[in-house]
């Protein structure tokens, strides 16, 4: 292997879960920012716990001050947004806890950030996780994992090179 | 180099749903367009959402884009157009 990893350019990256539940298609979550791929393609995680981690090795670019949107770049360009629920900027950081400064360094599998998702369903939010690639016109493709149940470390999404 | 400035009027500010838009129709000119948040300074290419995204504009914000490129008249009024009717 040692010398075949440094003669050939790594051609793909995997993106991890970031939550246990069920991993669905984007075209399933019911808000058209995510499912007709305004902000990237991607996949979605409907979460059956309300702890969320890193869906990769890479940088926190972006923690909104809601708390409920993270954006990550992994160290070969590829920017992640993960929104945890649909339409939760407006609990304005209520329900959500952070666990990552912006500009902080993360390991795939890290914590982020807590939700919880009960009271964020019971003040009328869903919790499905729309988890995108936000630049993705810079990559040859961006393929979905099909349907399954997941936990965090399983792998949703494959960015080709 | 053509500019332009507005004042967000989007409760939730610059985010997903019209920031997205906001990036596909910047991303659409030729011309380099450059969005800065005069609040806190931080400025990002228009064309890149996380970019846009991570200025953290908020509702009562002023943003100030410029712009650079064969096609500046156009995206100017366009893009001013834009701003007013989404955000």
């Amino acid at each position: 292997m040692g010398f075949l990893s440094g003669v050939f350019k790594k051609k793909e990256v995997e993106i991890a879960s970031p939550a246990s539940g069920r991993c669905v298609s984007i075209k399933e979550v019911p808000d058209p920012t995510f499912s007709e791929e305004i902000l990237g393609k991607g996949v979605a995680v409907r979460p059956s716990e309300g702890k969320f981690y890193a869906p990769a090795d890479g940088k926190i670019n972006t923690l909104f001050p809601t708390k409920h949107a993270i954006g990550i770049t992994t160290p070969e360009g590829v920017e992640i947004l993960l929104h945890v629920g649909l339409d939760t900027v407006n609990l304005k950081g209520e329900h959500f806890t952070a666990h990552v400064e912006e500009g902080a360094s993360v390991k795939k599998g890290d914590l982020l950030l807590e939700a919880d998702l009960q009271a964020i369903q019971a003040a009328g939010y869903q919790t499905i996780t729309p988890v995108l690639v936000c630049n993705t016109a810079d990559f040859a493709d961006v393929i979905p994992a099909a349907e399954a149940d997941v936990t965090p470390g399983d792998n949703i999404l494959r960015i080709k090179l | 180099m053509k500019t332009l400035e507005y004042v967000i009027t989007d409760p939730v500010g610059l985010h997903a749903r019209p920031a997205g838009l906001f990036v596909k129709k910047a991303a659409a000119y030729e011309s380099s367009i450059t969005v800065k948040n005069m609040e806190n300074g931080k400025s990002a290419d228009a064309k890149r959402i996380m970019a846009v995204m991570s200025l953290g504009v908020k509702q009562g914000n002023k943003i100030e884009l410029s712009i650079e490129g064969g096609d500046e008249d156009t995206a100017q009024k366009e893009l001013l157009a834009f701003l007013k009717e989404n955000l």
